[in-house]
């Protein structure tokens, strides 16, 4: 069965750069450029992995995380994250990492091939 | 008359002879008178002889008592001689006793100016000390004062662990205003963890007041962060007590976070655009969007190694902006910095494969932990294998050592790859902020001038020494080394 793989992520070139990529690895992807709609997606979709973004418009990042970690559905904290942010100050790693993500990528240091790879890691 | 013949001799002896002869011949006869004439001789004769014998002894005793005269006036002249040199060591004896006596004198006299100079001098030393024991008063009292006033709070203990002084902003943080203070002065610590406005400090220094060094502690319900430290009360090397520091940072984490925040925002912003130009020309090179012409590849490709430049600056500037913050060193913790160099290598196991590099790493067997600032020593490590990867020819390898030596207690970073190399010229300004060498320009790969400007900082706030080596078109080895005690944050 496809990998389904949610991509919260506010930038729209970056969203279908990374959308094209994971599909033509054969993955199922959904999206949302949002935090709020990126939540509802993780509630209706229950993807295999997020992709997730850190500084984006209605609920960043980490209230998404904590809306994961504080929602009665505990399936849902169990999701692996990837955080693909352009801020990576080690205090937010660290506050991530925290929080249970997977992986922590600076989306300028990392090429769409680099964080497929990543991805594959957790499969 | 009746005279004997003795008596008449004598008298007659005494006569003129002719008058003798007469009386003889009248009185004796001659035969009478030649028997006392010959009694007479033999007398005379006898007593010629007696006197002789008399003469000769007087004689005697007379040479005697010359000799002996002569003795007593040779004596009489020793004697004199004796007293002459007995007069002269007199004399010399009287002088030298008058100098002595002189001497002493003068010895009295220079010791009375001195017991005189002592006791003012001792005097003076008085007034010193009078002086002295005033000002130490006032310092006292000064030091009192400063310590009540202080923006830190203070707490301090003796040796046996007893609270003897609480400043007034120590009752503040702790909130012991609401307290009697009979109930925590002179109290030991076993008694006062027992009250709950101490709890949160004393469970961070233990009940033997252990050595802490800024330990960040949340406060009261609002956002008031302190941060705890002890420091031992020496005089003379000898710990007399030791006192609790508390530090309020709450502004500080207020500045942190706004810091933090602005940081992240300039980070976005500044790599957003960077990094939708590097995914698009990433996708474009790959053939995601089909084939391209040979020509636009070559110049999708430059685009790409300039973006590339400009996100190394952004990533540079961004650590520059933290590494001048002041605190870039934020927190110590005991780290195997093998762990840091094999999540480096994994990391970099991408670009090494494109330029067909392998980097070969060597440790020692059982690498001791340091203390560090895990991050920032794993950006100097990150920085110096991507250098190298960077320089290097391809398809050559990069040796990355990790040794110890016990006896200086420092851990050995190296790297070495075999590449372009350090002209000489450049080398004394490689840790310079902003600087290139030549030869690293005129290459393709990106760079800011900032890696080895950054390294330099961390690792000597560690208390470490960065350097290197080089050949240009040969080699270059990078060196860090770190002390393995204690790191005292600079």
């Amino acid at each position: 069965m496809k990998k389904r793989i949610l991509v919260i992520e506010d930038e729209e070139i970056l969203l279908s750069l990374i959308k094209k990529k994971l599909m033509s690895k054969g993955y199922d992807v959904c999206t949302a450029t949002n935090g709020e709609d990126g939540f509802r997606l993780i509630e209706k979709e229950k993807p295999d992995l997020i992709l997730l973004d850190i500084i984006m418009p209605v609920l960043d990042g980490f209230e998404v995380m904590e809306k994961m970690n504080q929602t009665s559905d505990l399936s849902l904290d169990k999701i692996p994250v990837i955080i693909i942010s352009n801020s990576g100050q080690p205090v937010e790693i660290e506050r991530a990492m925290n929080m249970g993500i997977k992986d922590y990528l600076i989306k300028t240091d990392f090429d769409p091939d680099e964080v497929l790879a990543k991805i594959e890691k957790q499969f | 008359m009746l005279l004997d013949a003795t008596d008449l001799c004598f008298y007659l002896n005494g006569m003129p002879t002719h008058k003798k002869d007469q009386i003889n011949e009248k009185i004796f006869s001659k035969k009478q008178l030649a028997d006392i004439e010959k009694k007479h001789r033999a007398e005379t004769e006898k007593i010629s002889k007696l006197l002789f014998k008399r003469d000769l002894e007087l004689r005697k005793i007379n040479e005697a008592l010359d000799e002996k005269i002569n003795q007593l006036e040779k004596s009489n002249g020793k004697l004199e001689d004796t007293k002459d040199i007995l007069e002269i060591r007199l004399n010399a004896k009287t002088r030298q006793l008058r100098e002595m006596i002189d001497g002493l004198d003068q010895e009295v006299r220079v010791r009375t100016r001195k017991l005189e100079d002592s006791q003012k001098a001792l005097l003076n030393i008085l007034d010193d000390y009078r002086i002295e024991k005033n000002i130490s008063q006032a310092e006292k009292e000064k030091t009192i004062a400063i310590i009540k006033n202080m923006s830190d709070g203070i707490l301090i203990f003796n040796n046996k662990n007893v609270l003897t002084a609480v400043n007034e902003m120590a009752i503040k943080f702790l909130n012991l205003g609401k307290i009697e203070e009979s109930t925590y002065r002179k109290k030991n610590v076993s008694d006062l963890i027992k009250i709950k406005s101490f709890k949160s400090v004393l469970d961070i220094v233990g009940s033997e007041i252990k050595n802490v060094f800024r330990e960040e502690l949340k406060i009261g319900d609002k956002d008031e962060f302190i941060e705890v430290s002890v420091s031992p009360i020496l005089i003379n090397d000898k710990q007399i007590g030791k006192f609790i520091i508390l530090h309020d940072i709450s502004r500080e984490k207020k500045v942190q976070a706004l810091k933090t925040e602005f940081v992240s925002i300039a980070a976005h912003q500044l790599r957003t655009p960077l990094s939708a130009i590097k995914w698009t020309l990433t996708a474009l090179i790959d053939g995601d969007f089909g084939d391209l012409e040979e020509k636009q590849l070559t110049y999708l490709k430059k685009a790409n190694v300039s973006n590339e430049r400009m996100i190394e600056l952004v990533n540079d500037l961004l650590n520059l902006s933290r590494i001048e913050e002041g605190r870039y060193i934020s927190k110590l913790e005991p780290t195997q910095i093998e762990d840091l160099v094999n999540a480096v290598i994994e990391e970099e196991s991408l670009r090494c494969k494109k330029k067909e590099v392998r980097i070969i790493f060597k440790e020692d067997a059982s690498l001791p932990k340091v203390q560090i600032d895990k991050e920032k020593i794993k950006l100097v490590i990150q920085n110096l294998i991507e250098n190298a990867l960077n320089y290097c020819f391809p398809k050559t390898d990069i040796n990355v050592n990790l040794s110890h030596d016990k006896k200086k207690k420092e851990l050995e970073f190296r790297v070495t790859n075999q590449g372009i190399g350090i002209p000489k010229e450049a080398q004394e300004r490689m840790f310079n902020k902003f600087f290139r060498a030549a030869n690293a320009v005129k290459t393709e790969t990106v760079g800011s001038g900032l890696g080895l400007f950054i390294n330099k900082n961390i690792i000597e706030s560690h208390n470490g020494t960065i350097w290197f080596t080089s050949q240009e078109g040969k080699d270059t080895s990078f060196y860090f080394k770190l002390p393995t005690t204690k790191v005292k944050v600079v």
